[in-house]
């Protein structure tokens, strides 16, 4: 905005804002309303949600899986996208901070005298985008599942196996549906459809590092996470 | 007599044709006023701000107590194939928040690098120490969080951990195992100074991240 | 040189100027002096009695002058619904500060004890867990009004000249408002608060030379120690409330001063000037 256009704005705003009404009424009034369903909003998430403890805090767990509070989410999804190790730093601090300087310099590099959203395209682009990509690692974030359990509902015949590959560490490389992490290891969700069960025994038997050999694993074990395997489809 | 710059850059106040200038002065009532005022207000500020700053700053720099050996257990508690979980209390009097949980097996091959008797394994990842568990079938550890997993010897093999599981040190004396102080090792599994998760300890990154004082 | 036009100045607010304020005909009248007498009522005399406490203080703050520039300041027309975020946000703090005031009456910040006292909180004190969920869903609603208000100043443009630097100092209260949320998280002392504590302190740890030691200032030495807790505590019911608390009053201040923007599709339907199109 140059002088002029400064000028204009403050002359046009004086001229509405005399033509406004007082603050006290008209505007508390509205925030006094809004402040009482701010209120409501609150006691009744209060009683209906409570304020729950979960378990002790303990250093020592095995089996805990920590995940943060929801509004936390996208930031957690941020952590578990970016995989290679050199880039851990542009995750945890690069990607938030370049994010919060962008938020803060805004009107010092959008200058333009335009008020109306539906003239700003670029504006209203950057916006929706970075709305769109906050909901959707928040729902990634959300639905993130434990590396411990698979969630899936099997047949009962079918169930041993299913534990035995949750309680075998597959998740810490492969996907199942929501649960277990994206790589390195190939997404096993469909992998029924796509290898016999003949070839996933030998897999597990002579895999392709990293992933270690399931050998020595008990017959019985074995034969029901191939069982499992195998219908994944 | 003396030019108009001359003037605007002389130190004496008369030479500038300030008002109430004296012969030979170099600073007005005013200006030494404004000095005192700001320096009083600066140094009272100091005064409490400074010790302040120490008081919470010190714990950084403050010497880490070096912790007695912990007994772990018998040396008939723990053989080369596979991981043992123990607990050993790294901070005392806070409960179970000064807990931690390791996992030891025996080292049955040492090495110069690794010249431990036992291998004792820390359950912090890596990346930003979550607790990893270890899966006997898979001999694997794998974290709960971000996707890191990492092989029996704690080498990473997947996600993002920027160096393998830290250790322990562990010595034998009388058919007892004791674990000593945490390290870090790096993707060679040679000892570096202890870190914090998170920190590069191989190739140029580590420029970035230098072993502090206090560990 | 030509000479420079005489600017109207909406910067200044005049209370002199300020128009009579809309009050119902009853709070209008001034309710004399207290009168001596016996045909003086006890109403009269108590209404009497009120106009010279305020006008006492006022007499020795000038204040009135103040509240009505502030109360009775002119809103531009079009102001909606939306407009009632931030004072909503601001709302929510208020009750964020008080919850939180009765929480730290039971709350012991020692990592032996934090847990317990919370589950004391919960359990045997009358509206605890109520209280305690006044205070957690509460900053959930703060965050999300924030996020609100935020999203209304950007779409209305109301961050550009002369708002600029009242948009910073909201950015600033939006990480005010983040960081109460990491500090209030490790209170209750649960296994979310610890690892969801021990991953925010390493987060930071991060970065490159300065991160290592900015975790160690966090948790008060090299491992989460005895103090961790208590300095956790510290930021988050002192420190950070009171920078928040300032920064609300400049950001008060400021819309005060600059005015409540208008929406942006209204327009002044005369202006003097020579650009009235658009």
């Amino acid at each position: 905005m140059d002088a002029r256009q400064k000028e204009k704005y403050l002359r046009e705003y004086s001229a509405m804002k005399a033509a406004g009404k007082p603050f006290f009424p008209y505007a508390v009034g509205k925030d006094g309303l809004m402040a009482c369903i701010v209120m409501i909003v609150i006691i009744l998430m209060s009683l209906f949600l409570g304020a729950e403890l979960g378990p002790k805090a303990d250093p020592t767990t095995t089996s805990y899986v920590p995940r943060p509070e929801w509004y936390f989410f996208f930031l957690f999804e941020v952590l578990r996208v970016i995989k290679p190790p050199d880039l851990v730093f542009v995750a945890t601090l690069g990607i938030p901070n370049i994010a919060l300087g962008l938020l803060v310099l805004l009107p010092f590099y959008d200058r333009g005298p335009e008020r109306r959203p539906e003239r700003r395209p670029v504006a209203m682009i950057a916006m929706l985008l970075t709305i769109v990509a906050m909901t959707y690692l928040t729902l990634l974030g959300a639905f993130a599942g434990s590396p411990i359990t698979i969630d899936e509902e099997v047949p009962a015949k079918y169930q041993y196996g299913k534990e035995v590959a949750a309680n075998s560490g597959c998740l810490g490389c492969h996907k199942f549906g929501e649960n277990g992490n994206d790589g390195p290891g190939p997404n096993l969700s469909e992998i029924g459809a796509r290898l016999p069960k003949q070839a996933i025994e030998r897999t597990l038997d002579n895999p392709t590092p990293p992933m270690p050999s399931f050998k020595s694993m008990p017959p019985e074990q074995k034969k029901a996470l191939v069982e499992f395997l195998g219908q994944l489809r | 007599m003396p030019s108009e710059t001359d003037k605007k850059k002389s130190k004496y106040t008369a030479d500038r044709g300030w008002p109430g200038a004296f012969e030979g002065e170099t600073l007005t009532r005013r200006g030494f006023m404004t000095g005192v005022a700001m320096g009083a207000g600066g140094v009272a500020s100091a005064m409490f701000g400074l010790p302040a700053l120490g008081f919470a700053l010190g714990p950084i720099f403050s010497k880490t107590e070096h912790r007695a050996l912990l007994d772990v257990g018998s040396t008939d508690d723990f053989d080369g194939e596979t991981y043992v979980p123990v607990v050993i209390t790294t901070t005392a009097g806070i409960g179970q928040a000064g807990k931690t949980l390791l996992y030891i097996r025996e080292n049955s091959k040492p090495t110069k690098k690794q010249p431990w008797p036992y291998v004792a394994i820390s359950t912090r990842c890596a990346h930003l120490g979550c607790p990893v568990r270890y899966i006997e079938a898979a001999r694997s550890f794998i974290c709960p969080c971000h996707g890191g997993t990492y092989d029996f010897e704690g080498g990473v093999t997947g996600g993002p951990p920027v160096r393998p599981l830290d250790r322990f040190t562990t010595v034998v004396k009388n058919g007892r195992v004791y674990v000593g102080e945490r390290f870090s090792v790096n993707s060679q599994l040679e000892r570096v100074s202890t870190r914090d998760a998170g920190e590069h300890v191989d190739g140029l990154w580590q420029i970035l991240y230098p072993p502090r004082p206090t560990t | 040189m030509p000479s420079k036009p005489k600017l109207p100045n909406p910067l200044n607010i005049k209370t002199s100027k300020l128009p009579k304020p809309p009050l119902p005909p009853a709070l209008k009248r001034t309710p004399k002096p207290v009168e001596t007498g016996d045909d003086v009522t006890l109403g009269q005399a108590a209404a009497g009695g009120g106009t010279s406490v305020v006008a006492w203080i006022d007499e020795r703050t000038a204040g009135s002058g103040f509240l009505r520039g502030f109360m009775f300041r002119k809103v531009p027309k079009g102001t909606n619904w939306w407009y009632t975020l931030g004072s909503a946000t601001m709302f929510a703090f208020v009750s964020q500060a008080v919850t939180g005031i009765f929480l730290a009456m039971f709350y012991d910040p020692n990592p032996t004890q934090a847990y317990e006292s919370m589950r004391h909180v919960n359990n045997e004190v009358f509206l605890g867990e109520f209280v305690h969920g006044m205070h957690k869903w509460g900053a959930t609603v703060m965050t999300v009004l924030l996020f609100v208000h935020m999203a209304r100043t950007f779409v209305f443009g109301a961050y550009k000249y002369p708002r600029e630097l009242n948009w910073v100092v909201g950015v600033i209260l939006l990480m005010m408002t983040m960081v109460m949320g990491f500090t209030g998280y490790l209170l209750p002392f649960d296994q979310r608060s610890f690892w969801a504590t021990v991953v925010g302190v390493n987060l930071n740890g991060t970065g490159p030379i300065v991160g290592p030691y900015l975790a160690d200032f966090l948790r008060g030495g090299s491992e989460f120690g005895a103090t961790t807790l208590s300095r956790f505590y510290a930021v988050h019911m002192m420190l950070v409330p009171g920078i928040i608390g300032a920064l609300i009053g400049a950001h008060l201040y400021l819309v005060a001063k600059l005015g409540t923007s208008a929406p942006p599709w209204m327009k002044p339907k005369d202006v003097a000037g020579d650009e009235k199109q658009i």
